[in-house]
């Protein structure tokens, strides 16, 4: 086997060359960077425009939805979502004179009994059909004292499924009735049985009636609708439904994520704000301070949110009933710091030992410049992500606590204590649940999803140190 | 002497009345210009020695005295912005001694910002100079320490340190952290860099070959008290001390042939607790020489050759 003998002209050195081989790319700053990850993280991409469309909506949303959340309408209580609604334009109902018979024409009723009530010959509505007010009458029954009219939503199948009892006339001569009973647009079968002092008959007539969508005029001048009478006008459209008073839940939304996203969004900047002041005083200092802080952070987490949240609202002065935000935030804010405070002291501990801090401090860095130039900018990741946890926790507490009835109280509405009213109807307007419950759900989620994106954009660049 | 250690002592509390004796009594002088190897073990007190002598630690006691003038006890902010243009430091790793959301600029430039006052412009001619001279290119300057390798980083951190000019450099194990052939790129620009500007250092590390190469002097650190101390060349070709002997014969030589004759010290045992030393040779329990008394009484430093001490007994 030959040996290879290097001959020195093979480790001649090779001149460089400027400008053979120069492979740059941009640099990047930490932000730059940890932006570039989150934009790869679909999901945490996605909540981040969710929780921007959810505050141009807290912020825009007034203007560009002009129902305003407290009026109430009460022809409109409980609607399920509804878009491009008309109207019939009708007169105000005032008082109706209804339809009466002649008393001499009238057949009196058989005291012997003998004489049996038929049904009436027919019903017939009295001008239109419609959601304000609908008018029927009937012709009169010989050896009727009274009449009984009955309402049903459906065909009766007999005698015993009239439905709901509407009243009754108090004469013989009343030939009609005007039902104003919570109408809705669909068709209804009105019943007409005549009886005597004695007995009701046996046989009766049924009628369909098509109720019509109407407002009254005095409610179309109100909602600047100007329109003649039996003109069609577009009603607003409610496309979350309304509430029980009629509300449009929509605008109330809106309205409850002001309170929601305020609360949200305040109490952890605050907290978190707090927190970090404690925590680097904490950590810069060490030793027996240290101690005695922390020693004090531990005393705080065995204090009961929601005992405290009481005591402050008895503090101040606030009853059951009485919307009280600035105990809520005062509560979250004093009992809720201690965990950033603990996060920035571990990092502050940590990075005060680093070795650019020593270097920092062997060239003359003074303590605040050590503070703002090297310990909190590094911080600021961690603590970012904390704060974005933070907000779903509290925005959930807000809710909760309306919900339980100790946040705000009406007419302010918030997402949880429209969750509380909506629980009430739940089984037959299940909107009035099902929305502010999705937001708070939304958000909620948002956040964490956000807050789990953050962590990972940021964290990775303190993984890729190795 | 430039910087003087007397009788430095430096222990850790760890609560329950125990301590860490990291550095115990330790003399030890640089003189202007001279490179001083600070060798041992991990954990025997080196890295500790050298913070403690610049005042990165409060000192537990003894005192340290830079031309002619007493260092304080406890360092307070100003005191560092003082010894600031006489003393700097690199450090061992790399990775943590960079801010990361600092630019190599603004590392760079930080000192003289700090003593000088001005802007990242007025200094930016400095930043360059510095930046080539310890050999990386004046285009890196708005780059971030992510972007860079390790030697390239412990360069990064040469140029911080002797931007402001000081007169003695601390090298906490600089290239321990590296890979070999960046080692010798690192260390041929530290002997550049104290030739050109005529730096006093201490060396630490423990990679004897390297130090013996670097320094000028010696020194033996065990269980944080100086065990011999003398010119790089005596310490390294005649060992006195048993533990100078155990570390030189565990250092692997480069000549097979060599490496063959070698006597191989072989010392049984890790380098034990430094929590609450009892009195007597602290490597009793290790040294194959061992004689009772050496258990009883602390063997002092005695002068072996010229300028060359060790503590030990039986010499």
């Amino acid at each position: 086997m030959n040996s290879y003998e290097p001959a020195a002209h093979e480790f001649a050195s090779v001149a460089r060359q400027p400008g053979l081989l120069t492979l740059t790319r941009p640099s990047q700053s930490y932000w730059q960077d940890a932006w570039l990850r989150l934009k790869k993280n679909k999901r945490a991409l996605a909540s981040l425009y969710l929780i921007i469309a959810l505050l141009l909506m807290t912020l825009l949303g007034p203007w560009l939805w002009h129902q305003d959340p407290t009026l109430q309408d009460l022809d409109v209580i409980s609607q399920p979502p509804s878009f491009g609604d008309t109207a019939l334009v009708v007169a105000d109902p005032g008082l109706w004179a209804g339809v009466t018979a002649d008393t001499a024409t009238l057949v009196p009723a058989d005291p012997d009994g003998k004489l049996v009530l038929t049904a009436t010959a027919r019903i017939q509505t009295v001008g239109a059909a419609t959601t304000q007010y609908v008018r029927v009458s009937w012709d009169s029954v010989p050896g009727a004292a009274f009449y009984l009219v009955y309402r049903n939503d459906h065909a009766p199948e007999s005698g015993e499924d009239l439905g709901l009892p509407l009243g009754q006339t108090l004469a013989a001569a009343e030939l009609s009735f005007e039902d104003r009973l919570q109408l809705r647009e669909q068709d209804y079968w009105y019943t007409v049985i005549a009886s005597d002092e004695i007995r009701e008959a046996t046989s009766f007539t049924t009628e369909r009636i098509h109720v019509q969508r109407a407002i009254t005029a005095t409610q179309a001048r109100e909602r600047l609708l100007p329109a003649p009478l039996g003109a069609t006008v577009a009603l607003q459209s409610h496309p979350f439904g309304t509430d029980s008073l009629g509300r449009d839940l929509f605008a109330r939304i809106i309205e409850g994520a002001r309170v929601s996203l305020f609360i949200g969004i305040v109490a952890p900047f605050l907290f978190v704000l707090l927190g970090t002041i404690y925590g680097g005083i904490s950590g810069y200092f060490g030793g027996t301070v240290d101690a005695v802080m922390m020693r004090v952070t531990d005393f705080l987490i065995a204090l009961p949110f929601l005992l405290f949240m009481i005591l402050f609202r008895i503090g101040f002065g606030i009853g059951p009933g009485e919307s009280g935000i600035f105990p809520m935030l005062l509560a979250l804010v004093l009992l809720r710091w201690e965990d950033p405070a603990r996060l920035v002291r571990g990092q502050v501990l940590q990075i005060r030992e680093e070795a650019f801090v020593q270097a920092a401090r062997l060239l003359g860095a003074q303590p605040l410049y050590l503070i703002f130039r090297h310990m909190i900018p590094n911080t600021i990741g961690p603590l970012l992500v904390n704060l974005t946890f933070s907000i779903p926790m509290a925005i959930f507490t807000e809710a909760f606590l309306s919900f339980i009835g100790m946040g705000v109280a009406p007419p302010t509405p918030s997402w949880g204590s429209m969750s509380n009213d909506g629980l009430k109807s739940m089984l037959s307007s299940p909107h009035e649940l099902l929305f502010p419950a999705i937001f708070i759900s939304l958000t909620v989620l948002a956040f964490n999803l956000l807050g789990d994106g953050l962590r990972d954009a940021l964290d990775s660049r303190m993984r890729s140190r190795e | 002497m430039l910087i003087e250690a007397r009788k430095l002592r430096k222990y850790f509390s760890l609560g329950h009345g125990k301590q860490v004796h990291a550095v115990d009594d330790v003399s030890l002088g640089i003189a202007e210009h001279e490179v001083l190897g600070l060798v041992g073990e991990s954990g025997s007190g080196k890295t500790t020695f050298g913070k403690t002598l610049i005042g990165l630690y409060d000192k537990t006691g003894g005192q340290v005295v830079y031309r002619d003038r007493e260092l304080p006890q406890r360092y307070q902010a100003q005191d560092y912005k003082r010894q600031a243009s006489e003393i700097q430091m690199i450090f061992q790793d790399p990775y943590s001694s960079l801010n990361p959301r600092m630019t190599i600029q603004e590392i760079i430039a930080e000192g003289l910002l700090i003593r000088d006052g001005g802007n990242l412009g007025s200094v930016r001619d400095k930043v360059v100079y510095w930046l080539e001279r310890v050999g990386l290119h004046g285009d890196h300057l708005s780059r971030y320490p992510h972007e860079f390798s390790g030697g390239q980083r412990q360069r990064v951190g040469i140029a911080r340190a002797l931007i402001v000019e000081p007169k003695l450099l601390i090298c906490d194990e600089p290239i321990s952290a590296l890979d070999v052939s960046v080692q010798a790129q690192v260390v041929k620009l530290l002997g550049e860099l104290k030739q050109s500007l005529g730096l006093a250092m201490l060396f630490i590390a423990h990679d004897l070959s390297m130090v013996r190469y670097v320094s000028d002097r010696m020194a033996v650190m065990y269980l944080g008290s100086l065990v011999e101390v003398g010119p790089a060349d005596a310490v390294y070709f005649s060992p006195q001390h048993p533990y100078t002997k155990m570390l030189i014969s565990s250092n692997p030589e480069p000549d097979p042939v060599h490496e063959r004759q070698r006597k191989d010290v072989i010392v049984s045992g890790e380098i034990p607790s430094p929590v609450n030393l009892q009195p007597g040779c602290r490597f009793a329990g290790r040294c194959p020489l061992v004689e009772p008394h050496c258990r009883l009484e602390t063997p002092m430093l005695r002068t072996v050759a010229a300028n060359h001490l060790a503590a030990c007994h039986l010499l």
